[in-house]
């Protein structure tokens, strides 16, 4: 039974991220044994490296984070008894006798033969040719984040980030949460590619977004120890007077996706150029049908975009798949989800997409879109300000609303607009907010004092009373700031209260702590810090030896000059024991590096 | 002669290797046409073995004049085409294979070719990574080889090209104009060019030419199989093959270990796709015959076409209907290794109507007529 | 560099391992692969490139850039991005094409 499952599957779905899940779950739900495989040890493709809040509505999971849409639509396949999935297993290619499967676990290669095929593979990242580009310290964004967000490494300390794109913008955001810092977004074209609220985001943190900017080389021999960065000139070529060298140990490209069309071109599917969907994709239908019979596509390999049209995409695909193998009648549903996906494609972020399908025949009427004027007044009052200016589809603040306050209307796009009698001041659009793009404002709240709550994703989290610094949307600091409460949330967006100045009211919108990143080192040499000693004292290190092999403390140049009466110390306190236990460190000559030319005799001797 | 206008159609090995000795030869006015790109058809898809041990003995002195040529590759156009000597090392693992394999030898060194014939322990003693079960005797040519045959395809082009022979890519000759048996000119995309001498070297699509100069020819193509692994450090000097189970397979310079086999299951025709069933066919095989395969991978897969002549040798020559029409078509899945002698024999028969060193009539479209001595060392 | 803390996130680090990079220990956790854990561990060079002898590390993460061969236990181009990190598994830096171990045939 299960191997004819595996064997021979109604359907087999080529790729686990949204479209392939989504479509497993329809696929599942009207009886269809169905085969889902995927190459990775997780399934949820790119959203399970994704920690921010999804834009969207809520029948597509807005406001949840990326991992956590992941979680949902797996759980729902892992219960569904008619989807059998395999992990860490790759489709090595559609034969013509067959479809080639490898699960690396067994280390085995399948033979399968499917009734259909839906191949949402999804995309690959694009690379860039510069002087270097080989160098240890050079990832694909996708890999920084699977690194970073996977497994919990830091590949590095200072990151230099090339593109704009909301891949790149989400990026810096993301390493800024992990403790790292973004010495630059840098931006061939004269703006900003991904969304104004991902941007904004990043700005106000400080990170500079340079648009017109190029990097021009990696430094270092053996890895990345940092980027030249240049101005481009309007044939986007670098002004080499312009060039600077920025000290970073990664660099992420971020340049772009191009659609995973191998499988479908060895099944013989059409495949036509289409700059705006990533290059060379699928011919298909409106129904996600190929030029070959049997053969569907979803998701980024489609054309590339995101995550909400994915699974719609997959799950318009497997409602035709359906139709045709139990001979019913989905039509309904079917337009249901093309109505949702042309008002989702209907605004300005999706004018390239638009552009991209009607070259394949796939028309998507566009809206134009007015922006909302704020109309704040009311300054006695707390109420949210959003700062939602660019029509993305994307509805959590009126789905999240409790009083109704907030609408954004039957087109998602639309920005929202806000009725402040309704309002009550909660805070949970902000909180629920996927852009960050809502802060609470009370103009009048003591003296000439203003009361600001800005979203926060970071750690530390402030405690009231703490001081903090106030920075604006362009990360300038511009105050200090005491946090006057802290709501935490379950969604991990806190929303942290601070009181500044009545002037600074509109412009601060980020908080951070100060000297978030204490540089208490212990060692210079080899920048050991205190938090280091600390954190190996307490995993077992509890001998200055054994703390010095670990840590290397005292092996640098300075020969423990400067660390090894400190390591002591904190030796003594973390653990109880008086200095008169512990030993000093073992000193060795020689004390002072020389070079081993000065170890030799002179000539003056010899001559 | 040598300024007829001749056009060849065909922009693998075998027209480039024509092209570039007609160039050399003094031809000055010589036009290539490729439909696709150069090395697109069989040569950018074969395996790349270059073999004297052959069962016919007209393929045995045209493969020996092609090594003498091969030799010399280096020196004389200035490429370097990942040319190695490390011999052809073919299993006979039936009682009538061996005996066919001492025949065979036989000739070969009447030939003039030195072969050895290997015991299963000589093999075990030389090539120790080859499993020798089953194995009752082996054959070996040290002076067989492989070659890249990218490169060498793109070296005859590269040479003709600057001994003047223009050759146009993705140029589909779509009409043959013939008037009384004789060629005079051709159409393609880029208009009418005037013939003098047209020569089939269109492999795969060999028949389809004939067809379209008023002639015919017995040929048909049929797909073949290939697959090549990642690679790893050099150490398997020899192109290892068994006709009765099958399969050829060699270490490349670059390190890569590249394979195929044959399928008596395929019908004829042109088709580009691949099965799994070869991969794991291949691989059930090959591992067996040479254990350390099992912890490498496989990279590519692809397939290309022999074209297949009824007695699987090539059909190297004049028309017999279409008098300025010449054939060097029908390898069977060896043209790669024989194109250096193909080209040079062949060049010389157009230009002074005989030739140096190889005796065509072997392969003259005429002998389907006669009584065929089939090929038989052939995967 | 691991990260321990973080606002969204939480890294179950379970078993802790030790396996050896160029006979050096590295400390590993259950469900790392062998590239993220050289990474924790500030190790980056992976192999050096088969021309220009180039150091070359991790890039795409996925398994489809061959920039992170290493050697293990003795097999050369193993993907280390995609190899999940075993206990006292000795990892080498793969500096050619990689060996292969040729194993007597007749067996």
């Amino acid at each position: 039974m299960k191997m004819e499952h595996i064997e021979r599957p109604e359907l087999l779905i080529i790729g686990g991220g949204p479209a392939g899940l989504s479509a497993a779950i329809v696929a599942s739900n009207h009886g269809v044994r169905t085969l889902l495989v995927d190459e990775g040890v997780k399934l949820g493709g790119q959203l399970v490296k994704q920690t921010h809040k999804f834009f969207g509505d809520e029948e597509f999971y807005a406001s949840k984070r990326g991992f956590e849409i992941a979680d949902i639509l797996v759980d729902e396949v892992k219960r569904s008894p008619n989807v059998l999935t395999l992990t860490q297993t790759s489709v090595i290619g559609i034969y013509e006798d067959a479809v080639g499967v490898y699960d690396r676990t067994k280390e085995k290669v399948f033979s399968i033969l499917p009734g259909y095929i839906l191949v949402a593979a999804g995309a690959s990242e694009r690379f860039l040719s510069f002087p270097g580009n080989d160098l240890p310290g050079i990832y694909g964004a996708g890999a920084v984040q699977t690194l970073v967000n996977q497994y919990g490494v830091l590949p590095g300390k200072r990151f230099l980030i090339v593109g704009s794109g909301n891949i790149g913008l989400i990026l810096a955001y993301q390493l800024y949460q992990a403790g790292a810092d973004v010495v630059a977004i840098v931006e061939i074209t004269d703006r900003i590619g991904g969304y104004e609220v991902h941007a904004a985001k990043v700005k106000r943190l400080g990170i500079p977004v340079l648009t017109n900017h190029t990097l021009v080389r990696a430094i270092g021999q053996e890895r990345v120890r940092g980027a030249v960065i240049a101005k481009v000139d309007e044939h986007y070529s670098p002004i080499p007077s312009t060039e600077r060298e920025l000290v970073v140990d990664v660099i992420c490209l971020a340049v772009g996706l191009v659609p995973s069309v191998e499988l479908v071109m060895q099944a013989g599917a059409e495949l036509i150029y289409v700059n705006e969907l990533g290059g060379y994709v699928p011919r298909r239908d409106f129904r996600m049908r190929t030029t070959v019979d049997n053969l569907f596509v979803a998701g980024d390999l489609a054309g590339i975009e995101e995550a909400t049209t994915a699974m719609i995409e997959g799950k318009i695909a497997a409602l035709t798949i359906v139709e045709e193998l139990r001979n019913l009648d989905l039509s309904e549903e079917i337009e249901r989800l093309q109505k949702k996906l042309s008002i989702f494609r209907s605004g300005p972020t999706s004018e390239k997409v638009r552009r991209g399908l009607e070259k394949m025949g796939i028309h998507y009427e566009g809206v134009s879109f007015q922006n909302v004027k704020q109309t704040p007044g009311l300054e006695h009052k707390l109420k949210p300000v959003i700062e939602c200016f660019q029509p993305i589809p994307c509805n959590p603040c009126e789905t999240s609303c409790p009083t109704g306050a907030i609408v954004v209307g039957d087109n998602i796009n639309n920005p929202p607009k806000i009725d402040y009698e309704k309002c009550t001041g909660c805070g949970i659009c902000a909180i629920s907010c996927p852009g960050l793009a809502i802060f609470m404002i009370q103009e009048d709240y003591t003296g000439n004092r203003s009361l600001i709550g800005v979203p926060y994703e970071f750690l530390p989290l402030p405690q009231k009373g703490d001081v903090v610094l106030a920075l604006d949307r362009d990360g300038n600091i511009v105050s200090n700031a005491v946090v006057e409460k802290v709501i935490k949330s379950k969604n991990l967006t806190n929303l942290v209260y601070i009181s500044i100045d009545r002037d600074l009211a509109h412009s601060v919108r980020q908080i951070v702590m100060p000297e978030s990143k204490p540089a208490s080192y212990v060692c210079r040499c080899e920048d050991v810090t205190v938090e280091d000693v600390m954190r190996a004292i307490d995993a077992g290190f509890t001998d200055y030896e054994e703390l010095r092999r670990y840590l290397r403390i005292g092996m640098g140049p300075c020969g423990g000059r400067t660390c090894s009466s400190l390591a002591l110390n904190l030796l003594t306190r973390k653990t109880g024991r008086s200095p008169y236990e512990l030993r000093p460190q073992i000193s060795r000559p020689p004390i002072f590096p020389v070079p081993f030319a000065s170890l030799k005799g002179g000539e003056e001797d010899e001559g | 002669m040598r300024d007829k206008s001749i056009v060849i159609i065909g922009g693998g090995i075998i027209g480039a290797s024509i092209a570039y000795h007609l160039a050399i030869m003094g031809a000055k006015n010589v036009v290539l046409f490729e439909k696709n790109y150069v090395s697109s058809g069989a040569t950018g898809r074969c395996g790349g073995g270059i073999r004297q041990q052959w069962s016919a003995r007209g393929n045995v002195r045209l493969a020996m004049r092609s090594v003498r040529k091969f030799e010399t590759f280096k020196q004389e156009l200035g490429w370097d085409i990942e040319y190695r000597q490390g011999g052809y090392l073919l299993l006979a693992y039936t009682e009538e294979e061996a005996e066919s394999f001492e025949n065979n030898v036989k000739m070969q060194r009447e030939e003039g070719l030195h072969v050895e014939i290997l015991t299963p322990e000589s093999i075990k003693r030389r090539f120790p990574y080859v499993n020798t079960t089953g194995v009752l005797l082996g054959t070996f040519c040290p002076t067989d080889g492989h070659a890249n045959p990218h490169l060498a395809n793109f070296a005859y082009i590269q040479r003709a090209r600057e001994l003047g022979v223009e050759v146009y890519t993705h140029t589909e000759v779509t009409v043959v104009e013939t008037s009384s048996n004789r060629v005079t000119g051709i159409q393609t995309k880029r208009g009418y060019l005037k013939c003098d001498v047209l020569v089939n070297a269109s492999g795969a699509w060999s028949k389809d030419v004939a067809n379209m100069a008023g002639s015919d020819l017995p040929t048909e193509s049929y797909r073949h199989q290939i697959l090549v692994t990642e690679p790893v450090e050099n150490f398997m000097t020899p192109l290892i093959m068994s006709f009765s189970k099958n399969f050829y397979i060699r270490q490349t310079l670059h390190g890569s270990f590249l394979m195929g086999q044959g399928d008596p299951d395929e019908k004829p025709g042109i088709n580009y796709r691949t099965t799994l069933r070869f991969e794991k066919e291949i691989a059930t095989k090959l591992t067996t015959v040479l254990p350390f395969l099992r912890n490498m991978r496989i990279v590519r897969h692809w397939s290309g076409h022999y074209n297949m002549s009824p007695d699987a040798q090539p059909i190297i020559g004049r028309d017999r209907n279409v008098e300025n029409l010449f054939h060097a078509v029908g390898f069977s899945g060896h043209g790669f290794m024989l194109a250096p002698a193909v080209g040079e024999a062949l060049a010389e028969m157009i230009l002074t109507g005989k030739t140096s060193h190889i005796d065509l009539s072997d392969f003259d479209m005429n002998r389907f007529e006669r009584k065929l001595v089939k090929e038989k060392n052939v995967v | 560099m691991r990260i321990e803390n973080h606002p969204i996130l939480r890294f179950s680090r379970a078993r802790r391992f030790v396996f050896f990079f160029e006979n050096q220990p590295v400390e590993a956790f259950e469900g790392e692969t062998i590239a993220a854990a050289l990474i924790a561990n500030g190790i980056d060079t992976f192999r050096l490139s088969l021309r220009h002898k180039r150091p070359r590390g991790l890039f795409c993460a996925i398994g489809k850039c061959s920039s992170c061969l290493v050697e293990v236990d003795g097999k050369p181009n193993v993907r280390a991005c995609l190899t999940l990190a075993r206990e006292g598994m000795r990892v080498r830096l793969q500096k050619n094409r990689g060996v292969v171990g040729v194993e007597d045939g007749a067996h």
